[in-house]
C-alpha cells in the first residue's frame, strides 16, 4: 500500500468513523464521496446522517452531496496537515463537485488524523544509555556477562559486560552468558518504563530468561533506573478570542425617511434633480452629478427590467443576523419602470426565479405582509411571467 | 490642462515590508508593525529620530480595534511625534502616502513615515467590507468585495471564451511573478496549461468571478519613509521622485454597478486627470512598470483598459501577448499584485513601495529586467475610491517645463 508521509490512503478512510464527532454533525445529512487517484487511491463514500456515520470503498460514487478529488498524495498530505488545503484547492490540485459548504463542515465532523503515536523511546536508546546507569557499588565483585536478545522491529542483541567494577556494552550475544533476556522490543519498552510488570510478562510468556535467574534478579540493582528523554511540548500560542455583538440604530433622515414610509405603502419613491432631470432611488438628498438639493420624491416602478443578475455561490453572513446566507441566491439590479434610463434598483432575486431568470427579464416586487419600512418591506423580486 | 506644481519635491527614501501570510499569530500588532519599521528605517539608514512624523493607516472594521495607533506606538515609534491616522478602505494605504507626500510636499514636516498594516486573521474579512456598506440600504445586500458584474461586462462584450481566458492567463501570469517575490503571500505554482481546467472547475463565488480570480486575506505591514528634497538627496543614494499623486472618488454607493456605461470610473478620471497635467500622451510608452491594485483578475483586465486610456480591446491582447508579464513590453505588478498579498490597510501602500523598488532596481528576482526610469502605482477601495501615484527615478521633469 503506498504511502505518503508514512500514512496511506486507506489509513484515512479506516479511521474516519473512529474520528466521527458528533457534536459536529448535528442536522447534517449528506454522502460525501471522494474519488483519491494514484497509488494508493480509489473510491469512498462517506454517508452523514445526524449521528451516524458510515465509510465505505465503493466503485460507485453517484448520489453524493458533494465529491472530492484528489490524488492521493495531496488527499494524505492535507488530511494530516502537510499540505495546505486552501493552496491545493486554489491550484487545482484538489476539486470539489456539488456542495461546498460541506466541504468546510467536515473539518468539524472528523477530528484530524494523527499518526499512531511513535513512543519517543527507543530499544537503541535504552542501550545508549545502558553503561552510563550502571551501579559498581552494586556490582562489586561480579564477573558476568548479561544478554540482551530483543526481538522484533527496532530490536537487536548485546551483552552487558561486568567485571571489575566496569561495565562494557558489546553488540551480539556472547556464548557465555549467564543469563540471557528474550523480550519483544515493544515489550522491553514497557519493562524499563514500569508500564509492564516482568512477573505477569514472565508469567504470559512474552519476557523469558535463559540461564541463571538469580543475575537477573539483581539487574536493577546492578542498572539503575532509565529515565526516559522529556518531551519537548509543542507550545501553544495563546490568542484571545472576542464575540462582538452590538446593537446599533441608525437615522434615516428625511429622504431615506420619506422613501422608507413609502414602502410601507408598497410605493417605490425616487427623487427627480431639478437641473440634469437625473432620477435616484433609493433617494439622496443631493444629486450625485449636479451636486444641488434634489427634488420632488416621485411614484416609480414598482415593476421594471433587469439590468445586472448575481448568482452568489459564496456563502456570506447576513451582517443583520450573523448567519449565514444559503447559496445560491441571486441580486438583480433593476430599472424600474419611469427611473430613467441609469438609475438601477438594487435587491434580491426570488429563489425560484433563478434558474431561468436572465438580463432583460421583467419583475415585480413581493411585498411583506409585515411593513415597517426597511429594506425587507419587499422579500425579493419576482419574475413576470404572464 | 494647468500643469502640476509642487511646493516642494517629495521623494522615498525608506522601504520595508514584512513577511505577509495568513496567520501572523507569532506575533500581535505593534510587534507586526514593528518588523516593517525597523526595515524601513535600516532601508534608509536613519533612527527613528530622525523621523518628524507619522501616518498611520488600516480599516478599523477588520480587527474592531480603535485608534489602533495609539496601542502600536511602541511598535511605531511614534512616541511625542505628529502623528496622521487615515482610513479610506482598501484605498488607505495609498491615502496614506498621498497624506505623507502631502504634508512634506507642503513644507510642514521634513521626514515622514507611512505606515500601513492588517492582521485580517484577527477579524472577518467578508464582514468587515459589508458593514462598510450604508447601514440603510446597502448592508442588507452587500456580499463582501464580491460581485461578478465585471465578468459579465467583459464577457458581453468579447465573447465568453476570449474573456474567461484572458482573466485567467492574466491570473497565472501575476501567480508568475507573486513566485518570484519572497515577501508574497500566496503563489500556487499555476501554469497556462491549466487555465482551460481552472476556467471551468474553480469553484464559482458569483457569477463567473471564481475563488482562483479573487484576492487572498494577508496579514502584514510595510512602511515608507519620505523626505523632502534636500533631506533626501544627503540622505539616500537612491531616492524615488514622487512626482505626482491623484485622489478621484464618487458617490457610486448606490449604483456602482449600475448599468450607466457612459458613466466615466474613477480609474480612468484619475489616469485623465493625472496624465493631462503631467503632460504623459502616451502612458503605455512612458510607464516602464505598472503596480496596480488588482482586487480579481477581472478587474485587473478591466482596469488595465481605464487606467491606460486604452481603446477597444488593447489590454485583452495585451494579456494575450504577454506584454504585461515581467519581461514584456509593460510588466504589471511583478511582485504578484494584490491577488497574492491582501494586508488591506498595507495592499496599496505595497504597490507604491514595490514600485519605487523597481525605480531603485532593487526588487530582487521579481525586478523587471530593463531600468525602470517611470512608475505607475495605484489604490482601490471604497466603493471606488482611487488614488494614482506617478514615480520617477530622475528628478528632471521640472526643467522640461
Amino acid at each position: 500500500m503506498a504511502k505518503y508521509f508514512d500514512v496511506s490512503v486507506e489509513d484515512i478512510f479506516n479511521t474516519m468513523e473512529a474520528r466521527f464527532r458528533v457534536e459536529g454533525a448535528k442536522g447534517v445529512n449528506a454522502v460525501l464521496a471522494y474519488d483519491i487517484s494514484g497509488d494508493g487511491g480509489g473510491k469512498w463514500l462517506v454517508e452523514v446522517r445526524d449521528d451516524s456515520v458510515k465509510v465505505a470503498k465503493t466503485d460507485d460514487l453517484s448520489g453524493f452531496s458533494v465529491k472530492t478529488s484528489a490524488d492521493a498524495e495531496t488527499f494524505v498530505g492535507v488530511n494530516i496537515g502537510k499540505i495546505d488545503g486552501t493552496q491545493a484547492f486554489m491550484s487545482g490540485k484538489i476539486k470539489i463537485e456539488g456542495d461546498m459548504a460541506l466541504v468546510a463542515a467536515s473539518a468539524k465532523m472528523f477530528t484530524r488524523y494523527s499518526l499512531p503515536k511513535k513512543s519517543a523511546v527507543t530499544v537503541q536508546g535504552i542501550f545508549d544509555t545502558l553503561v552510563a546507569r550502571f551501579q559498581p557499588q552494586n556490582a562489586a565483585g561480579l564477573d558476568i556477562s548479561v544478554g540482551y536478545d530483543i526481538t522484533g522491529e527496532d530490536g537487536g542483541q548485546w551483552t552487558a559486560v561486568i567485571k571489575d567494577g566496569k561495565c562494557a556494552l558489546e553488540t551480539g550475544l556472547r556464548d557465555n552468558c549467564a543469563v540471557v533476556n528474550i523480550v519483544k522490543a515493544k515489550d522491553y519498552i514497557d519493562l524499563i518504563l514500569g508500564k509492564l510488570d516482568p512477573m505477569v510478562a514472565m508469567g504470559a510468556g512474552r519476557l523469558k530468561l535463559k540461564g541463571d535467574m538469580n543475575v537477573a534478579m539483581q539487574l536493577p540493582k546492578i542498572f539503575a533506573k532509565f529515565e526516559p528523554p522529556k518531551e519537548e511540548e509543542e507550545q501553544e500560542l495563546i490568542v484571545i478570542k472576542r464575540n462582538i455583538s452590538v446593537d446599533m440604530k441608525y437615522s434615516t433622515g428625511p429622504v431615506m425617511g420619506k422613501f422608507f414610509e413609502g414602502l410601507i405603502e408598497k410605493k417605490i419613491l425616487a427623487n427627480k434633480c431639478p437641473k440634469c432631470g437625473r432620477m435616484q432611488v433609493p433617494p439622496r438628498e443631493v444629486c450625485a452629478e449636479c451636486r444641488c438639493w434634489a427634488g420632488d420624491m416621485i411614484e416609480v416602478g414598482p415593476s421594471g427590467t433587469i439590468t445586472l443578475i448575481e448568482i452568489i455561490y459564496y456563502s456570506s453572513p447576513d451582517p443583520l443576523t450573523g448567519e449565514t446566507r444559503e447559496t445560491p441566491y441571486a441580486q438583480v439590479h433593476i430599472l424600474l419602470d419611469g427611473i430613467g434610463t441609469e438609475e438601477t434598483f438594487w435587491h434580491l432575486l426570488k429563489n425560484e426565479d433563478l434558474a431561468d431568470t436572465k438580463k432583460g427579464d421583467r419583475v415585480r416586487p413581493v411585498w411583506s405582509d409585515k411593513r415597517v419600512g426597511s429594506v425587507h418591506d419587499i422579500i425579493h423580486f419576482e419574475r413576470i411571467r404572464d | 490642462m494647468k500643469k502640476h506644481k509642487k511646493n516642494r519635491n517629495v521623494a522615498i527614501i525608506g522601504i520595508g515590508q514584512t513577511h505577509h501570510s495568513s496567520h501572523r499569530e507569532d506575533v500581535n500588532q505593534p510587534e507586526m508593525i514593528h518588523e516593517a519599521v525597523e526595515r524601513a528605517l535600516k532601508d534608509a539608514g536613519i533612527g527613528i529620530e530622525d523621523v518628524d512624523a507619522l501616518v498611520h493607516g488600516n480599516m478599523e472594521l477588520f480587527e474592531m480595534v480603535h485608534q489602533p495607533d495609539l496601542w502600536h506606538v511602541i511598535g511605531t515609534g511614534g512616541y511625542g511625534k505628529a502623528c496622521y491616522r487615515v482610513t479610506t478602505g482598501g484605498t488607505t494605504g495609498a491615502t496614506i502616502v498621498g497624506v505623507g507626500d502631502n504634508i512634506v510636499a507642503s513644507g510642514l514636516h521634513d521626514i515622514v513615515m507611512i505606515i500601513g498594516f492588517e492582521k485580517q486573521q484577527e477579524g472577518h474579512t467578508t464582514g468587515g467590507i459589508t458593514n462598510m456598506a450604508d447601514p440603510l440600504w446597502a448592508r442588507n445586500l452587500q456580499t463582501g468585495a464580491l460581485t461578478g458584474a465585471t465578468a459579465e461586462k467583459t464577457i458581453n462584450e468579447f465573447g465568453a471564451d476570449r474573456a474567461k481566458r484572458a482573466a485567467m492567463r492574466l491570473r497565472v501570469t501575476l501567480d508568475k511573478h507573486a513566485s518570484l517575490n519572497p515577501h508574497a503571500h500566496r503563489n500556487f505554482g499555476l501554469d497556462y496549461d491549466q487555465i482551460d481546467d481552472l476556467m471551468v472547475n474553480s469553484p464559482q463565488l458569483v457569477g463567473e468571478l471564481r475563488l482562483i480570480h479573487m484576492c487572498s486575506q494577508s496579514d502584514g505591514a510595510v512602511a515608507i519613509i519620505l523626505a523632502c528634497e534636500e533631506k533626501a538627496k544627503k540622505i539616500s543614494k537612491k531616492p524615488v521622485w514622487i512626482r505626482d499623486h491623484v485622489t478621484v472618488h464618487r458617490e457610486e454607493t448606490f449604483n456602482m454597478f449600475g448599468i450607466n456605461e457612459n458613466q466615466e470610473v474613477t480609474h480612468h478620471n484619475a489616469a485623465r486627470k493625472l496624465f493631462g497635467r503631467n503632460g504623459i500622451t502616451n502612458p503605455r510608452e512612458y510607464f516602464d512598470v505598472f503596480e496596480m491594485y488588482d482586487p480579481s483578475s477581472w478587474w485587473g483586465l478591466d482596469w488595465l483598459r481605464e487606467f491606460l486610456q486604452l481603446e477597444g480591446d488593447e489590454h485583452l491582447k495585451m494579456v494575450e501577448n504577454d506584454e504585461v508579464s515581467i519581461n514584456g513590453s509593460f510588466p504589471l505588478n511583478p511582485s504578484g499584485g494584490v491577488i497574492s498579498t491582501n494586508p488591506i490597510g498595507a495592499t496599496a501602500a505595497l504597490r507604491v513601495a514595490e514600485a519605487a523598488l523597481q525605480v531603485r532596481g532593487d526588487a530582487g528576482a521579481h525586478q523587471i529586467p530593463r531600468e525602470v526610469k517611470h512608475a505607475l502605482a495605484s489604490g482601490f477601495g471604497g466603493t471606488f475610491w482611487t488614488v494614482l501615484f506617478m514615480l520617477e527615478k530622475d528628478l528632471d521633469w521640472q526643467e522640461a517645463e
